[in-house]
């Protein structure tokens, strides 16, 4: 039996994998490394975090959202972004990275990928600091000022890489960041490849220079569009494809160049009213039309969760008996 | 091409800053200000289909919905006394629980260019502020709920129903955001759905006008 990791290098590089590898199974995240994770830390919970955005999460729901009324949103003009945005250090002290450390030198790096996780992306930090509308407004209207803070965001990235890659030396990176609603990108293919495109392939290329093997990039949506940016900036997974992207068609299309992790939709899965038969239903439709190379069957969830307890857990017990029945 | 054709072109291709001096230029050679108002209109109506078939993406609706409210301005004096909302009120927002807004506002953009009066409630919107909304604006013919999250589809679903219990009359409902199908909306009740911005602006002209 191939170990874990073993078998998604056999899974990603078209060779005999001996079984699906399962969701996350194959990264052991390192979330005790610090960083500056923007999110709200729980339901019911307002914070500002160190880049002074606001994140709110309300009650009773199940995730956080910037606050970006007029009164929140940290960048007002983009011209003048110099004069409100500050990137937080990125150095932390031995102690702040004593877990992280203790956490990847347990890991058994025959079996799994020692992962960094990143978040958010550089996309999402530029509505993050000033909104959905006027980032998206701004790139036409300001692209010198966004490219500019794009180059700041990018330049914050490779600072914390390199501690990151000093202390825990990872195999692999999950990095986020949401290019797209469930059916179509936000911005234009032609407006990715000039302002995220180069921004990606300074940071993945920096990871990639330092001892990095695996690139696993998360957007859960649609982003059909992208995958050959994706493959020339490194990426090797992409994480949380959902199903509107067609991944049978792009497999046939771009397997062997880049890999695809979903095509279980978390929204139609993971809700209150979970059952495992559904669950069993979306899974082996999942696994029967993309095959066994270039697909790992996942949740388009970001993390090794689910919204709803147990649903996680079940999806990957309806993997391992498709695994049982295809291989 | 004619100047108010010009405004057109310019409307759809997003130019903001060029739409205003050309809309007084349409204006300064005689054009009705109906026409030059209609032709923007037109050319939303041109970007709404653009982006429901992913020809266009969300920065491009932006800047074009910039575009026709920068030259909306200009006519704005010389419309004062008429109104402009013929389709009359459409109250939007958000529903209970739910903090998304981009979709929401994008439907509310255009369904303003296609001229509804937008009364926005913003996000987290209780039933009972859709109930209030609804009798406190003139002519309300329309209300857009919208939600992101599988988990406020019960606020949705409760926002529905309770409208069309209220005894409030004139109004339709119509609801949109990624969970919601045409099945959920016939489900609990809402009069319309619509997957996207371009396909609700339409969906909306023809609830009210059926």
């Amino acid at each position: 039996m191939l170990t874990k990791r073993q078998n998604l290098m056999e899974t990603i590089k078209g060779g005999n994998p001996d079984r699906f590898v399962n969701q996350y199974e194959f990264m052991e995240l390192i979330m005790e490394a610090p960083m500056d994770l923007p999110l709200a830390p729980g339901p019911g919970m307002t914070i500002k975090n160190k880049w002074g955005i606001t994140f709110s999460w309300p009650e009773g729901q199940i995730g956080s959202f910037p606050v970006q009324d007029d009164e929140h949103k940290v960048v007002k003009d983009v011209t003048k972004w110099k004069e409100v945005v500050k990137a937080p250090s990125v150095y932390y002290t031995d102690e702040e990275w004593a877990a992280a450390v203790a956490h990847a030198s347990s890991v058994d790096r025959t079996d799994k990928f020692v992962t960094a996780f990143c978040a958010p992306g550089i996309f999402e930090m530029t509505h993050h600091l000033m909104g959905m509308e006027d980032a998206l407004m701004n790139l036409y209207e300001e692209p010198e000022a966004m490219q500019e803070l794009i180059d700041y965001v990018v330049e914050y990235e490779l600072a914390y890489a390199k501690q990151v890659i000093e202390h825990i030396h990872p195999d692999a990176l999950f990095h986020h960041d949401d290019w797209g609603s469930q059916i179509s990108t936000l911005i234009s293919p032609a407006m990715f490849e000039e302002f995220i495109l180069p921004a990606y392939k300074k940071v993945y290329g920096f990871w990639k220079e330092n001892g990095v093997q695996l690139i696993v990039h998360h957007s859960d949506s649609y982003a059909a569009t992208f995958v050959p940016f994706m493959i020339e900036m490194g990426i090797d997974i992409w994480q949380g494809a959902m199903t509107t992207n067609n991944i049978p068609e792009l497999i046939k299309k771009y397997g062997g160049k880049i890999s695809f992790m979903g095509d279980i939709d978390s929204g139609v899965v993971d809700h209150p009213a979970w059952s495992r038969e559904e669950i069993a239903k979306y899974v082996a439709i999942a696994c029967r039309r993309c095959g066994k190379l270039y697909f790992i069957p996942n949740l388009s969830q970001g993390l090794n969760i689910a919204s709803f307890p147990g649903v996680y857990e079940t999806t990957s017990e309806e993997i391992d008996k498709m695994s049982k029945e295809m291989f | 091409m004619t100047k108010i054709e010009e405004v057109k072109a310019k409307v759809e291709a997003g130019k903001a800053k060029l739409v205003p001096g050309l809309v007084q230029e349409a204006l300064d050679e005689g054009n009705a200000v109906g026409d030059i108002l209609q032709a923007m209109i037109a050319s939303m109506g041109v970007v709404g289909d653009k982006f429901s078939v992913g020809e266009i993406f969300v920065p491009e609706m932006l800047m074009a919905a910039k575009a026709m409210s920068k030259g909306v301005a200009v006519l704005k004096p010389l419309l004062a006394g008429t109104s402009t909302a013929s389709f009359g009120t459409c109250v939007i927002g958000t529903v209970q629980g739910d903090l998304h807004d981009i979709g929401k506002n994008l439907v509310a953009m255009m369904i303003e260019s296609a001229g509804f009066k937008i009364v926005d409630l913003g996000v987290d919107v209780s039933t009972e502020k859709f109930i209030n909304a609804i009798k406190e604006n003139e002519n309300v013919t329309l209300v857009a709920c919208s939600g992101l999250l599988t988990t406020t589809m019960s606020a949705m679903k409760e926002t529905v129903q309770t409208l069309k219990t209220s005894g409030l009359t004139g109004f339709k409902v119509i609801v949109g955001g990624a969970p919601v199908t045409q099945a959920m909306a016939d489900e609990i009740g809402a009069d319309g759905f619509a997957p996207d911005a371009g396909s609700a602006v339409v969906k909306a002209k023809e609830l009210v006008n059926a």
